[in-house]
């Protein structure tokens, strides 16, 4: 609460100080262009799979990633670069060095924001938080609720980037643990209903903070098609308004290109995962115009 | 009067700072998006690879770190209804989580069950590493304890004589298909559909993996919080050569 005062305060502060600008940069009619890049289920594959592997011969490694976000940044620098958890767990990297390695790496190709996966709590939640100092980056989660565990205050529901003068809210959601973590491991942490945080993460990022994107890092699963009941991407695409864009994990789907699902208000919105172990990365660029200068209304979708 | 210019002035600075503070909406206008892969195209960036090299070179001198050494190649294949890895794994487990169950509940496991699908990998003959236990068991899977009642271990029973493969079973079962059915001995007595069974197993199968469904809903469950891949390694480290063998533990007459 008080963060958020404070951002408000800066915010208005700054507007006041630049005000003899603002006509003149009105005129300017300047396009935005934002690129977002994405990662998710990458299981502590640090390394590229060995040529002898039987599904992904040579794919995906940690250096090579850097290389591409490198260059994609020299782009365009308003770039954010996300991922949607279960960063840990699956060679033995992380059995023997407990996540360091895939910390540092995240830190050097310069990652924005992550949201926690169910395999992050593997070593359990002081495991978790033991290897936070080697992040350099923040770890956003809307619907665990920490209180009572060493995570408190040390995980967010949000962050907000301005990129260009566009303002960005990116929120994280978490899938339920129990019955895919041992209780040991995540401790008292609580899980709060996906679909109700949503509605008051959009709420605060679309109507008080005045998000011109709103992202949403979730861990949910992309679709259960074998169980109707369990909320997922999909579902919470449909049953929410002012996402602009779910970026998912867990179900390690790899979707060729994103899905455009039709939101609670009619608005086509955007869902994607990349599959899993740093063999893809996604990219999504975001082009804007200031409001007035909109004479037609929707937005043109290529994917 | 100043009075009155003052209140002006500071009117003024308010709808100024209100005005200032809604700030212009950006409108998405276009939205382009790709997946790329990550493969042979694209070079790696030395930095990263010199950061993990120094952790590459400690990992693998860990998994190399011999542990224990084996006279034969231990498979999963080398029986029908039973084989010498599976065996050997059924084994370890009981021995190394019986003390655990004994301490939290003063009782004893009866017998151990996993599944065929879940050896990972044989270990061949000489030398054997933590790679082998990686490669045994690459997966977190963790120790629990079923009490089970006697129609669900007939339920078990039936479905592993429907299976017709090689499941790890601990020695403490001797089972025998007959012409008419089954012969079974649990701990060197008859089985008595009237008593409850604890059967040890993984978090995985208890919560139905590989359609093992009698696992689902016991009388009670245990969890020991110890990792089937930990036990493995803690065991091998305790003995010098791995012993195993076809004992008939499970066969056809």
């Amino acid at each position: 609460m008080d963060r958020r005062k404070f951002l408000q305060q800066t915010t208005a502060a700054t507007a006041l100080a630049t005000v003899g600008g603002i006509s003149f940069a009105s005129f300017a009619k300047k396009k935005k262009h934002i690129t977002i890049l994405h990662t998710n289920d990458t299981h502590s594959h640090v390394e590229p799979f060995e040529p002898t592997h039987h599904r992904n011969p040579n794919k995906g490694g940690v250096a090579k990633r850097a290389t591409l976000i490198e260059q994609i940044r020299k782009e365009n620098p308003n770039t954010l670069l996300l991922d949607a958890g279960d960063i840990f767990q699956g060679t033995p990297y992380f059995n023997y060095f407990g996540g360091e390695l895939e910390f540092k790496l995240m830190s050097m190709l310069k990652y924005d924001l992550a949201t926690l996966g169910n395999h992050d709590f593997d070593n359990s939640i002081e495991g978790l938080y033991k290897q936070l100092p080697h992040a350099k980056f923040n770890f956003v989660s809307a619907n665990y609720d920490f209180k009572n565990t060493v995570l408190d205050t040390h995980v967010k529901p949000y962050q907000i980037f301005v990129k260009d003068g566009i303002k960005i809210g990116v929120f994280g959601l978490g899938i339920e643990l129990e019955g895919l973590v041992h209780p040991n491991m995540y401790k008292e942490t609580k899980y709060l209903d996906p679909l109700e945080i949503t509605q008051d993460m959009t709420r605060i990022l679309k109507e008080e903070q005045q998000c011109d994107l709103i992202i949403c890092l979730s861990h949910l699963g992309y679709h259960y098609r074998n169980n109707s009941t369990l909320i997922s991407d999909l579902k919470l695409a449909k049953a929410t308004k002012n996402i602009d864009l779910i970026i998912g994990g867990h179900t390690h789907t790899f979707l060729p290109k994103p899905t455009v699902v039709k939101n609670s208000d009619n608005q086509n919105m955007l869902v994607n995962q990349v599959g899993c172990y740093g063999i893809n990365l996604g990219r999504i660029d975001f082009y804007f115009d200031e409001e007035k200068n909109v004479t037609t209304g929707g937005k043109s979708i290529i994917v | 009067m100043l009075h009155y210019f003052k209140r002006i002035s500071l009117i003024f600075c308010i709808s100024l700072l209100v005005l200032s503070c809604k700030k212009e909406p950006y409108i998405i206008t276009k939205i382009t998006a790709k997946t790329i892969a990550i493969d042979t195209t694209i070079a790696a960036e030395n930095s990263i690879t010199k950061t993990i090299a120094p952790y590459k070179k400690q990992l693998l001198k860990e998994i190399n770190t011999v542990l224990s050494y084996t006279s034969k190649n231990l498979v999963r294949t080398d029986g029908d209804l039973e084989s010498s890895l599976g065996n050997l794994l059924a084994d370890l487990s009981y021995q190394k989580a019986n003390p655990i169950f004994k301490k939290m509940t003063q009782q004893n496991i009866d017998f151990a069950l996993f599944n065929y699908g879940g050896i990972r990998a044989g270990i061949n003959k000489g030398k054997v590493t933590n790679k082998h236990a990686f490669e045994l068991m690459p997966f977190e899977n963790r120790y629990v304890v079923v009490e089970l009642s006697g129609e669900k271990i007939e339920e078990l029973i039936t479905y592993l004589i429907q299976e017709n493969i090689a499941h790890p079973l601990s020695k403490q079962v001797q089972l025998t298909i007959t012409k008419n059915g089954f012969e079974l001995q649990i701990n060197g007595q008859k089985f008595n559909r009237n008593k409850s069974y604890h059967v040890l197993t993984t978090d995985y199968l208890q919560s139905g993996g590989d359609r093992m469904n009698f696992f689902k809903n016991p009388l009670k469950k245990y969890n020991l919080d110890y990792k089937m891949r930990d036990a493995i390694v803690d065991y091998f480290k305790s003995v010098d050569t791995l012993q195993s063998k076809l004992d008939g533990r499970f066969k056809k007459n």
